[in-house]
């Protein structure tokens, strides 16, 4: 998954943690090794070797385009899952910015309408387009190993995927967990604490996988129609019934920039939370002291 | 038959006088609407602990059920929220 | 709240990676469950000065009930119940030497079964906005009864709920042996309720809800098993032709910790017949660890008699006289104590309740000594399977 992962779990028989412990381990490294960014073994790289060609995909993969169809669609042609090429010029890994023609080649094979979906089949148009799921992917996996401990009946608890959260189940006596939001620059400290009663919490932001350059930070959030990262929120952290629907919507509203995106937000009418560059804090989750 | 003996006294009660019954009721209603603004706003996923099979308004609808269906044949006046079911010739 | 359009637009195209929604915390009834309970209803022989059998009313019942989510927002909720009657039951009042009301039990005992179902059907938009319709049947040897109500409950903000709706009902009777006791053979009746609620959460540990019924029957309202002394002769119970009543319920629900809860609830009520009640109830349900639950409770009821009620008339006043204990002025008091175990899918539960009526437990009190008022013991075993 790329990121320091906690699952955490309230029961009183230890043979289900460690059945819990075991199905979680197991389903979030087939999904990193279906879908890995990185790895070239992985389904995505297979579906980037396809490109110019046709592939089919299993009903997982599929239902996980016909989402990211919707959230293209959703937002304008904000949100793109083919933006891969993009967002490896932007990896922090590199450790440098891309030059201008860099990022030329790397739009011209960008662009979900240059990509013919029809379920299962998926032409990616143009040799050398990629896609990058982060964005859906850690969220889906999050909900699917919740699910999978609530399926095994250890139902309370949270998984933790890296500040994207889902709910197993409340606690044991029925209240709800309490989660710390992560502050966008690392303090140690949450930016804020929050009730978890159901679904989950997922945060969309910079401060992971930012790449610094002369001590400027560039978001690994990358415009799919300029090339360029985004410059808005610092980080926005979004709760709904799902944490792929929280990551969905605050992925949203950190592409859409400040403004629009808090108007996103408040459209949406799901609690959030979002910090600015210069640290300002907004938005309607309610915190619990 | 004794024709001469009297029914017995039938004086009314002065502590639920229809009157002064509608007056508290009314006072009350009014008190349960200002309630309202008074109180702080739990947000639907704050409610951890109302989420609990003990909070609900009738955690046992069979038992419920039951119970309305033996006071309503005992007493003279009857009901709960909510519609009302269909009667019965209960003695 | 109502997901936005565009939340909703979020909701959907998830809707295949996510799968069944998950629970929210206010639902009450879209778990998949059965239940069975045995019931045993037992009042007490008569202790004041009666003729007739004393033995009163002895009630066997069954309930089912079924409640079974479709799809993600419906419900369809069943039950059925079926009764077994028997025992004397109240027919008339005579002054005795003392001018003391004696009862007389009607000697035959009367044996009846009663079977009724009911179906349910609730839509949940989501968020607290419910919709749900429902129709009742009932049948007796000599009583039928069918109904249909129809409610709403809207959420006004993040705390309050509106809850609404009405039923209408129809009753018909055809007593028994009609002709040889010179009773009416056929008659009807008409009940329509509406009510209006309004829920508030108050903190993260409490909830009240108020709210007002009115209810308005027509037709026959009396009782065609029972007989009025009135003056020498012995008439038929004659109540009027309608009835209206007005109520007010508040019910308050607490978590006292994470192993107890306290439930109140309370009526105040009044009727165009003169009558007024009051009714408080408190149970404590507390969690015993290891999926026991221990349930007492307290009742207390009281109400005024109707304005042409009494045990018995030393003349004609009428137009109106009834002598039925249950439009007398009363109190009863009642205590309970229910269990619960759940292992696994399976709950069971069992309770028993003690009721005692009498007219001193009026309040306010009354100088008439009514010789009916009743005692029982109830008594119930049951047991539930949950599906999920």
């Amino acid at each position: 998954m790329g990121c320091p992962c906690a699952l955490h779990l309230e029961t009183r028989d230890e043979s289900v943690a460690q059945a819990a412990k075991t199905a979680v381990l197991a389903e979030c490294m087939r999904l990193d090794r279906k879908y890995s960014h990185y790895r070239d073994d992985s389904l995505v790289a297979r579906i980037a070797a396809s490109a110019g060609g046709a592939i089919e995909v299993d009903a997982e993969t599929a239902d996980l385009l016909d989402f990211a169809a919707a959230l293209h669609a959703q937002s304008g042609g904000l949100f793109d899952i083919t933006a891969g090429t993009l967002t490896r010029l932007w990896d922090a890994q590199n450790g440098r910015l891309p030059d201008k023609s860099e990022i030329t080649i790397a739009l011209a094979a960008t662009g979900w309408e240059r990509v013919q979906w029809r379920r299962p089949v998926l032409r990616l148009g143009v040799p050398g387009m990629r896609l990058d799921l982060g964005g859906i992917v850690k969220e889906y996996a999050a909900d699917r190993c919740a699910k999978l401990c609530r399926d095994i009946h250890a139902e309370a608890g949270v998984v933790d995927l890296g500040g994207d959260l889902a709910l197993i189940g409340p606690h044991r006596d029925g209240t709800a967990w309490i989660v710390g939001i992560k502050a966008p620059r690392p303090s140690g400290q949450a930016a804020a604490r929050i009730e978890l009663p159901r679904g989950g919490l997922a945060t969309s932001g910079d401060y992971e996988r930012a790449l610094i350059v002369d001590g400027r930070r560039y978001s690994h959030i990358v415009d799919p129609r300029s090339g360029e990262p985004v410059q808005g929120f610092a980080s926005v952290s979004v709760v709904a019934d799902s944490c792929l629907v929280a990551g969905a919507a605050a992925t949203l509203a950190m592409l859409m920039g400040t403004q629009r995106g808090g108007a996103y937000l408040r459209d949406l009418g799901l609690p959030h939370l979002t910090i600015r560059d210069d640290g300002s804090i907004d938005g309607d989750i309610v915190r619990v002291d | 038959m004794h024709s001469n003996v009297k029914s017995p006294s039938l004086s009314p009660n002065p502590h639920l006088r229809p009157e002064r019954v509608l007056r508290w009721l009314l006072a009350v209603i009014a008190l349960a609407s200002l309630a309202g603004c008074a109180t702080q706003t739990v947000q639907p996923w704050q409610r951890g602990r109302l989420a609990r099979w003990d909070m609900r308004w009738d955690p046992d609808p069979l038992q419920a059920a039951m119970d309305q269906h033996a006071y309503f044949s005992k007493e003279g006046t009857a009901g709960e929220i909510g519609a009302a079911g269909g009667g019965c010739g209960c003695n | 709240m109502r997901p936005s359009p565009s939340l909703s637009l979020l909701l959907a195209a998830s809707a295949a990676l996510t799968g069944h929604a998950p629970a929210r915390a206010d639902e009450t009834g879209s778990e998949q469950y059965a239940g069975y309970r045995f019931n045993v209803y037992s009042e007490d022989a008569l202790s004041a000065p009666s003729l007739g059998d004393p033995r009163r009313y002895q009630v066997y019942s069954q309930q089912f009930l079924l409640n079974m989510p479709i799809g993600n927002r419906n419900t369809l909720s069943v039950n059925a119940t079926h009764e077994v009657m028997s025992g004397s039951s109240p027919w008339y009042v005579q002054p005795g030497p003392d001018g003391k009301p004696i009862q007389v039990l009607s000697g035959a005992t009367i044996r009846d079964h009663r079977s009724a179902a009911t179906a349910a059907f609730t839509h949940d938009a989501g968020g607290n906005d419910t919709t749900t319709v429902s129709a009742t049947y009932s049948q007796e040897r000599d009583y039928r009864s069918a109904a249909l109500g129809a409610e709403h409950t809207l959420p006004l903000n993040a705390a309050l709920t509106l809850g609404f709706g009405g039923s209408f009902s129809h009753d018909r009777i055809e007593p028994f042996e009609a002709m040889l006791y010179d009773r009416i053979p056929r008659a009807e009746k008409n009940t329509t309720s509406a009510f209006a609620s309004l829920s508030l959460v108050l903190d993260r540990y409490s909830v009240v809800e108020s709210g007002i019924q009115v209810n308005y029957q027509s037709g026959y309202l009396s009782d065609p098993y029972k007989l009025v002394s009135v003056g020498d002769a012995l008439d038929a119970d004659t109540r009027p032709g309608r009835r209206s009543e007005a109520a007010w319920l508040l019910r308050y629900r607490r978590a006292m910790n994470e192993n107890a809860a306290l439930h109140l609830d309370s009526r105040l009520a009044v009727n165009s017949w003169g009558q007024h009640s009051l009714t408080l109830a408190a149970n404590w349900y507390q969690s015993l660890g290891d999926g026991w639950q221990l349930v007492p409770g307290l009742r207390y009821y009281s109400q005024s008699r109707a304005r042409f009620y009494a045990p018995y008339f030393a003349q004609d006043s009428g137009p109106f006289f009834s002598s039925d204990y249950r439009l007398g002025a009363f109190g009863a008091a009642a205590a309970n104590l229910n269990l619960r175990k759940r292992f696994g899918h399976w709950e069971f539960s069992a309770g028993a309740e003690r009721y005692h009526a009498s007219t001193s437990y009026a309040l306010g009190g009354t100088a008439l000594a009514d010789p009916a008022t009743v005692s029982y013991t109830r008594i119930f075993a049951g047991l539930d399977y949950h599906f999920d």
